[in-house]
């Protein structure tokens, strides 16, 4: 049995602009097509290494730009690594940019049908499943509404309830986990951990300390780009947040 | 092991299929969801400009094409495609960043997302068009079955297009409002309101890198004059738009690796 995902010497380079980048062609003509080359490029991940054993659970934890949420992307598809390579095995399912593609005026049922399309499922798929999102997400009375009449806890509600009936094998959560009210955030902590139960691959970024060491087998630190430690949960947290407490 | 690659590709067309049947959907319906008028108004804007065209080259300065206001309907109708299409895929990238950043999404549909949603418009508009003609005392032949390449090979060079525009107008956020300019000047400098022959020869050569003047052309050989386009210029036509859509796409996929660090 191999790894779900297997990420070797992973670099990232991204390009840092002048602030007065021209962002027109009017301006860029004006100043002679100057300060439109990027000032330098630095490696938002560098030498990152690490595999995910099937059904187990990585936790990610670093500070504010750190690449996080640019390790996701990646593994997601999203954009190119410079460096090193990416393998991932299985049915790839997203709890990050929920309700893309959500817009207020169309109803609620209109928009589960786009948002479990660009979620990756087929038209057909979505229909089996209908009933079991709206249930999940409570929101049977109101899914011929307006999205704009919804609450924002609502909005979520409907995106989560889309994004984890993907049948997904592999899962990237990015600190969606504050979702809706008390009682809806329990339901889906526990989603989660019934998905984690049943063989899903997870890899799960989180500011909150409990969250990584209640679900998350092994964790990576990632400051500036590179990991700074990989091991348990407990122990990567701990270093974690006594570094940062200094 | 052979099935399950061909049972995923058949998978990944239907879920494209879908995808894209969903966002086009998704676009009319937004598009006409405030306006009473609904979609009636892919009819009635040509019709608006049919009718002062129609006033300005018939009493003011007058040009001498028989059956002009048919003439003009052709061309109007296929301009109006054109450069509705090119001036809304411009900012398909730009003003979906969400779906950008969604691991899975496809972006290259986004381009086609418009310029589908366009076609569907000039589709609903035909019929119209053609009851025009008859009653302009057109008489249509079976010439009509050919159509269809001409309309494909219009949207073949709008997509193709549409991919350019809407990569440049991520590094440049002004490329809407140039695109606009131009097409404004374009629209004077293509047959829409005058007849390909009536150009003097010896600035001929000015449109022939005009890819609009050859569409346009096709469409009136077929509904009024009831002939078949000339074949060489459908072949060019089309060696064009499969050159431009091919390098077009590249490049947008090329770019598209840093979409995200852009938006």
């Amino acid at each position: 049995m191999g790894s779900a995902i297997i990420v070797q010497g992973l670099g990232r380079q991204f390009r840092r602009y002048y602030l007065d980048r021209p962002w027109t062609l009017q301006e860029a003509v004006q100043r002679g097509l100057r300060r439109m080359a990027p000032v330098e490029r630095f490696w938002a991940l560098r030498e990152v290494s690490f595999s995910v054993a099937p059904g187990r659970a990585l936790g990610v934890v670093g500070p504010n730009g750190a690449g996080k949420s640019t390790l996701l992307r990646l593994l997601g598809g999203v954009g190119r690594p410079d460096e090193g390579t990416i393998e991932v095995h299985g049915r790839l399912g997203a709890l990050l940019e929920l309700g893309a593609g959500f817009h207020p005026d169309l109803t609620g049922r209109e928009n589960l049908f786009i948002n479990g399309l660009i979620s990756g499922l087929t038209r057909r798929e979505v229909a089996t499943r209908l009933e079991s999102i709206l249930a999940f997400a409570e929101l049977q009375d109101f899914i011929d509404n307006p999205l704009r009449t919804y609450s924002s806890g609502m909005q979520m509600r409907l995106a989560f309830a889309v994004a984890i009936h993907t049948d997904s094998e592999i899962f990237l959560i990015d600190e969606v986990l504050a979702v809706g009210d008390l009682s809806f955030k329990r339901k889906c902590l526990e989603r989660i951990a019934q998905l984690k139960r049943e063989g899903c691959t997870m890899v799960l970024v989180s500011h909150n300390p409990t969250t990584i060491r209640e679900f998350c087998d092994e964790a990576i630190w990632l400051q500036a780009g590179r990991i700074v430690a990989h091991g348990a949960p407990d122990v990567v947290v701990g270093q974690y947040a006594a570094n940062a407490a200094r | 092991m052979q099935t399950r690659i061909t049972q995923d590709n058949l998978r990944r067309l239907i879920y494209v299929r879908d995808l894209l049947r969903e966002l086009v959907v998704r676009d009319m319906k937004l598009r006409y969801k405030r306006s009473v008028l609904g979609i009636a108004w892919s009819i009635l804007n040509p019709l608006a400009q049919l009718l002062v065209f129609g006033f300005v080259f018939r009493f003011i300065l007058p040009v001498k094409i028989p059956n002009y206001s048919s003439f003009l309907f052709c061309g109007v109708l296929a301009w109006n495609w054109f450069s509705s299409s090119l001036l809304l895929s411009t900012g398909a990238i730009v003003d979906n960043r969400d779906l950008i950043k969604r691991p899975g999404f496809p972006a290259a549909i986004l381009p086609t997302v418009r310029v589908t949603s366009d076609l569907v418009h000039f589709l609903l508009a035909l019929p119209v068009l053609l009851v025009f003609l008859m009653l302009d005392g057109i008489r249509l032949s079976s010439m009509i079955l050919a159509l269809p390449i001409v309309i494909a090979l219009e949207f073949t060079l709008i997509l193709a297009l549409a991919y350019f525009v809407s990569t440049i107008h991520v590094i440049f956020r002004d490329t809407q409002y140039l695109l606009g300019v131009l097409l404004h000047l374009l629209f004077f400098l293509t047959p829409v309101f005058y007849d390909v022959h009536s150009i003097p020869t010896r600035y001929q050569a000015l449109f022939l890198f005009n890819p609009m003047m050859r569409v346009i052309d096709g469409y009136r050989a077929i509904l009024i004059r009831g002939e078949f386009p000339v074949r060489v210029w459908l072949l060019i036509l089309g060696a064009v738009a499969g050159v431009l859509l091919t390098f077009g796409y590249r490049t947008f996929s090329r770019a598209s690796y840093h979409f995200v660090e852009e938006l």
